[in-house]
């Protein structure tokens, strides 16, 4: 009886023992079936990112700005290393690094899974490299910028990780980057690739673009920039040269600039594009705009006289006008206006015109808002509302004070005029292409409007006529070109002071806008200098500072670009 | 003796039978590991190309162009 008890209760532990293997088995399999599941996909597979090649960046014509570059990295995963003692020794003969200073780069590695050894590295060492336990290869991308400095703010500059963080390759970040794709391989227990599983995701190749910027003006624009940057020590320099009847920037120059393959010894302050980032009052220069918005409004024509009151201009409700350098004039046309550049010629013309159609014609012209060039960071420059206006507006802004621009919009302003009076949009991507070289997108030059922005009589006559005359006879003389006929105009800009009210006494923007042929405008150029040193007793103004680097582009421009010369005797 | 004979050459046969579907099992993946290795031949020699073209460029452009004359002068 007590042996039967005995078996019996045996027998039920070995059931009971049994049958919670059975709810573990059954717990394991299926409740927790999808857990290990995870674990163990996570152990078969090794997931390996191919990276796809940034896009190109291009001149108009086909030279390299921006381009990508496949190179190797030899890595180590320092928690499988086990003697980097014994390791480092190993590797350094391979490597061409001494044994204690990979040592340290394992040893020291902030991330357990990753440590560089070696950028760069050959095939041979790459294959010898990788017999060692938690040695490895890994391809990279590197951005290369053929040019340098060059066209450095148009083209702007990549982080390590290529991402864009400025000009182009951050405006056009997501066609440039392409698509990634995941390759997912069944791994052995070292982690190895055996076998491809299966590829996540569309992997293109980033799209190129091909800018409308040609690199020789861009090297003329440059070289001519820098050499009055330096002779003046200014503080900053702009020069743009743009196809006025398209809108196509041909050169963008900014200074100081920096080199984009050199990002991390640049000083932040370079990274500025002085032409779509910097605001300024322009000064004289604004001055043929509303000349050609009054003459256009009908309020003024070519052959009125207004007087300028001999140097002194004073009235309730705008203070007192002077001219620069205390000249005095009587009674001018509107032509010698422009080519004296008379400050109170100009305020009784905004008068004429008053606030309403002021405003609304230098709207038209684009003052007030961006550009929309494809660049990061434009200005919209600062046009005050009408009902922020006071006496003093409608005299100061036709001389340019009371307004700011940037050096873009002004370019777009001087393009409608040399256009006929039509709209026209600047713009700096012609076309994005794909790898084959196919064009995926095509840009054309835009314009804003449908129609004309002032009389094509009007716009003509303001370059033919009074720009002209200000080459031959005014203030822009030293822009006056044997070959072609040169239409421009000069602004010196007071500089506002920055904690008090007033303007600075020596601080100015010397800026010149030139083109030709005026007859048929094919280039304009746009030059803007930030306070040259007036220390320097060698001048200030944008007859003395600008122009001259201004002639230097546009004679240069013209030259390449094979523009027909003037006939003999015209 | 005849009977032997048929015997071993049954056991060569089917042992050639079944390396010859091992082998061809397996040949899925060696052609795709030899495919994949001259894709990798070709990617580096392509990117050895695209260097030198980079290199090229490099020398060619206005920019390189203009400080050549420069240092001359």
């Amino acid at each position: 009886m007590k042996s039967i008890r005995i078996t019996l209760v045996f027998l039920l532990v070995l059931i009971a023992a049994f049958l919670s293997l059975g709810a573990r088995c059954l717990y394991l399999q299926h409740f927790r079936a999808e857990h290990y599941r995870q674990i163990s996909f996570r152990q078969q597979r090794k997931f390996v990112t191919e990276k796809p090649q940034r896009g190109e960046i291009i001149d108009c014509r086909g030279r390299l700005l921006a381009a990508s570059d496949k190179f190797q990295v030899i890595k180590a995963e320092p928690r499988i290393i086990q003697d980097p003692v014994k390791l480092a020794p190993q590797l350094a003969p391979i490597l061409d690094i001494e044994g204690i200073e990979i040592y340290k780069r394992i040893t020291e590695s902030g991330n357990p899974g990753f440590a560089r050894l070696k950028l760069d590295a050959t095939a041979r060492q790459c294959a010898a490299a990788s017999k060692f336990h938690g040695i490895g290869v890994e391809s990279q991308w590197r951005r290369h910028y053929p040019m340098g400095r060059l066209a450095c703010h148009v083209v702007g500059f990549t982080s390590l990780d290529n991402r864009g963080l400025g000009g182009i390759e951050l405006e056009c970040d997501k066609e440039l980057s392409g698509l990634p794709r995941v390759n997912v391989f069944f791994a052995d227990a070292r982690r190895r690739p055996v076998r491809l599983k299966q590829q996540t995701g569309q992997f293109t190749d980033g799209a190129g673009a091909i800018l409308t910027l040609d690199s020789t003006i861009q090297q003329f624009a440059r070289d001519e920039l820098v050499r009055q940057y330096r002779e003046f020590e200014a503080e900053g320099a702009v020069a743009i040269v743009a196809e006025p009847k398209t809108g196509a920037i041909l050169a963008m120059v900014s200074l100081p600039d920096f080199d984009p393959g050199d990002i991390r010894s640049a000083d932040a302050n370079t990274f500025r594009n002085r032409a779509v980032n910097d605001q300024f009052e322009p000064g004289s220069i604004l001055k043929p705009i509303v000349a050609a918005v009054a003459l256009d409004a009908g309020v003024v024509n070519t052959g009125e006289r207004i007087f300028c009151e001999d140097g002194f201009y004073h009235g309730r409700g705008f203070g007192g006008i002077t001219e620069y350098r205390n000249h005095r004039y009587g009674n001018m046309t509107v032509r010698q206006i422009l080519v004296k550049s008379s400050n109170i010629g100009m305020a009784k013309i905004g008068q004429k015109l008053g606030k309403e159609k002021l405003y609304k014609g230098l709207k038209l012209f684009g003052f007030g808002k961006k550009t929309d060039i494809e660049l990061p960071g434009e200005a919209p420059g600062l046009l005050w509302p009408v009902s922020r206006w006071t006496g003093y507006s409608v005299t100061r802004i036709p001389f340019g004070q009371e307004i700011t621009i940037t050096t873009i919009q002004l370019l777009r302003a001087y393009c409608i005029l040399a256009n006929g009076g039509r709209s026209v949009q600047p713009y700096l991507i012609k076309a994005m292409f794909d790898n084959d070289g196919k064009v995926i997108k095509l840009k054309h030059p835009r314009t804003t409007s449908v129609g004309f922005v002032v009389d094509p009589e009007v716009a003509n006559w303001v370059v033919r006529d009074a720009m002209v005359e200000v080459v031959e006879e005014g203030t822009g003389k030293r822009a006056k070109l044997e070959k072609w006929q040169v239409f421009g105009k000069t602004g010196t800009a007071n500089i506002a002071k920055s904690n008090e009210p007033g303007y600075s006494k020596s601080d100015y923007v010397a800026s010149f806008i030139a083109g030709a042929p005026a007859e048929d405008p094919a280039v304009l150029v746009l030059v803007s200098i930030r306070k040259p040193n007036k220390k320097l007793g060698k001048g200030y103004t944008g007859g003395a500072v600008a122009s001259p680097v201004a002639a230097r582009i546009l004679e240069k421009t013209l030259t390449y670009l094979q523009v027909p010369e003037r006939q003999q005797g015209s | 003796m005849r009977s032997r004979f048929c015997f071993v050459f049954a056991v060569v046969y089917f042992t050639g039978i079944l390396i010859l579907t091992v082998h061809l099992r397996s040949a899925n993946d060696r052609i795709l590991y030899n495919l994949c290795k001259i894709r990798a031949e070709q990617d580096r020699l392509k990117q050895q190309l695209w260097v030198k073209q980079l290199q090229l460029e490099s020398l060619i452009n206005p920019a390189a162009v203009s400080e050549r004359l420069e240092q001359r002068d």
